[in-house]
């Protein structure tokens, strides 16, 4: 990319001079609104958040200094260390289980069959689905005498109230944003799989591999830039996920389910302590910086195979 | 950065010929799809027919569908009852701003990324890229400082604003300028050479050619205004300027307990603009969506 203006350019043609004097003004007019908007309402409040994580403040006095206070507050506080434990296995449980579902589901439909275009579209539709109105039929559906309760009672498993048991309303929550999101991971790796040239899989059934073989020797190292990929933006979604939990649960029950953006948003939103909530704000911007820095170095290592 | 590559083109491609195998593999194939769709279908199922039933019936069987057990009542009454209209108008009118803002700011400032040069140009892009990895959850608190401090808790305009200058704004961004950019120059020389000036060329030459890239965004906008629940939850409160995502948890009894008949008739209303635009767009919104997880 040619940045900007320079100065040290030798002389150019007046026309030329005049084109690109405007071609600046031009350029510095149309981005404006979007730089100013992001300046004002993104990146200024990025910088706020850290310096409010320095400090006690409940908006209704004025901030009071705290130095790294928060910090030290945070890395006392048992509910922080069990909200972060409970970020972890939420994140990577999503992770784990949302890959490897869409890599089956992926693998399931690149058949060519009359009508897999149905199926296809089945699995994606919970994407495009309202994120709250697909919680609600699912809190519905998990109500202690709902149908899914009542339906594991006849199978033996009576008095199984998964969404309000804290030992599996994380896991329940886990499973209802799987079974949401999956369809898009599932589109994304078919794309991938459809890219793998099917002689590759002749030949190697001719040398006598099996279809496991196959998968994990042709077409996973094949489709690993896409893989890498869909992992980090997995991971990332995962680790800001707020609604689904929200309104499935609110962080309960004992806040088995309250994971670090939950518990940023209590500490802001509920008990109005706005510092301890940045600082809760500038712990997860750490993570999710992180993983976006890993990513694009990642993709800038891949970038080869993406052809 | 190369994003072009992993097309999400040949989605639906395969489906036109089918190869032939013995019958009885792809009946256990079928077999197999139907059970594993199932998950997926059965929610959504489960919704539009509870709308139809009252309360007690809605905790008996799912498949009693005797015309008798249907109702409309839950519809009228969640108009009749709350302000179900007035919240429905709200996030109508809010996506109706929100969307073709979105979709200007994006053209132009993605047209000055891909074609312009004016100094400071590639460090800006470099913020925005940051700007559409921050979740907007975490600037909240400096956020609502702002606009408390403005005295705008309680308006929509915070919403309006935060829905515009999002992740899903750079965005859109980022996708016009990616789109901008495979334009071929020539169309643009050719522009000049009947004596169009840069924002002439712009408008008469290139923004015509952009209306699937402008397609794309403009879905993403509509999905992210529809769903947007976290700064509606902070910014309002008021039972008349709720947005639908908020005014599905309010069909309540004083004391918490939900009517869940309302609940998922007011949910069918939320849900089903959405569904039958996918339905109608089908590869659109699959090729759209599939790439903001390959190109972001």
């Amino acid at each position: 990319m040619t940045s900007g203006a320079r100065p040290s350019r030798p002389v150019l043609g007046r026309r030329a001079l005049n084109r690109r004097g405007r071609e600046g003004w031009a350029g510095w007019l149309l981005v404006a609104p979007y730089v100013l908007g992001m300046l004002i309402f993104v990146i200024g409040p990025l910088v706020a958040v850290l310096g409010v994580s320095l400090t006690q403040w409940s908006l209704l006095d004025a901030p009071r200094w705290v130095g790294l206070g928060n910090y030290a507050r945070l890395a006392a506080d048992p509910a922080f260390g069990r909200s972060a434990a409970v970020t972890g296995v939420f994140t990577l449980g999503i992770l784990a289980i949302n890959i490897s579902v869409a890599l089956a589901l992926a693998s399931l439909l690149n058949v060519r069959l009359r009508g897999i275009g149905l199926f296809r579209t089945l699995i994606f539709s919970p994407v495009v689905m309202p994120v709250v109105a697909w919680a609600l039929v699912w809190k519905f559906l998990l109500q202690p005498e709902g149908p899914v309760n009542s339906g594991l009672a006849g199978l033996g498993f009576g008095g199984a109230n998964l969404l309000f048991d804290p030992a599996t309303a994380l896991w329940a929550v886990i499973l209802i944003e799987v079974l949401k999101a999956v369809g898009l991971n599932t589109v994304i790796f078919l794309s991938a799989l459809q890219g793998v040239p099917p002689e590759l899989h002749e030949a190697a059934r001719l040398d006598g591999a099996s279809p496991w073989q196959a998968f994990w020797r042709i077409t996973l190292p094949l489709i690993s830039p896409t893989f890498f990929l869909v992992f980090i933006v997995t991971l990332i979604g995962a680790l800001k996920l707020f609604t689904p939990v929200y309104v499935l649960t609110g962080g309960g029950p004992a806040d088995a389910t309250t994971t670090l953006i939950l518990y940023m948003f209590k500490q802001g939103f509920q008990f109005f302590e706005f510092g301890y909530a940045s600082a809760v704000a500038t712990v997860l911007f750490v993570a999710v910086l992180g993983l976006t820095l890993a990513q694009w170095a990642l993709r800038q290592r891949l970038v080869f195979y993406e052809d | 950065m190369k994003t072009e590559g992993v097309g999400t083109g040949r989605w639906a491609a395969p489906e036109a010929a089918p190869v032939r195998r013995p019958v009885r593999w792809s009946g256990l194939l079928y077999l197999v799809l139907a059970l594993v769709s199932l998950p997926f279908l059965l929610p959504l199922l489960w919704l539009f027919v509870s709308a139809f039933k009252s309360t007690s019936a809605i905790f008996g069987s799912p498949f009693d569908l005797k015309v008798s057990a249907l109702t409309l009542t839950n519809f009228a009454q969640v108009f009749a009852d709350y302000p179900f209209a007035r919240q429905y108008f709200n996030s109508l009118y809010i996506a109706a701003l929100v969307v073709p803002l979105t979709a200007a700011m994006a053209a132009t400032a993605g047209y000055a990324f891909a074609r312009l040069r004016f100094p400071g140009r590639d460090l800006i892009f470099i913020l925005s890229l940051l700007a559409m990895m921050v979740p907007s959850e975490l600037t909240a608190v400096p956020q609502f400082v702002l606009f408390s401090r403005l005295g705008l808790t309680n308006s929509h305009l915070p919403v309006i604003v935060l829905q515009i200058f999002s992740a899903t704004g750079a965005f859109a961004v980022f996708l016009m300028r990616q789109h901008f950019i495979t334009l071929p120059r020539e169309l643009e020389d050719a522009g000049r050479v009947d004596g169009l000036g840069t924002l002439g060329v712009f408008w008469f030459i290139l923004l015509p050619l952009s209306r699937p890239a402008l397609a794309t965004a403009a879905i993403f906008a509509v999905l992210n205004s529809w769903n947007d629940y976290f700064n509606p939850l902070i910014y309002l409160s008021r039972e008349g300027l709720l947005t639908l995502p908020l005014a599905l948890q309010r069909f309540t009894d004083p004391l918490g307990g939900v009517y869940w008949n309302l609940t998922l008739a007011a949910g069918v209303l939320v849900a089903l603009p959405v569904l039958l635009a996918f339905m109608l767009a089908q590869r659109q919104f699959i090729e759209s969506l599939a790439a903001s997880g390959t190109k972001g």
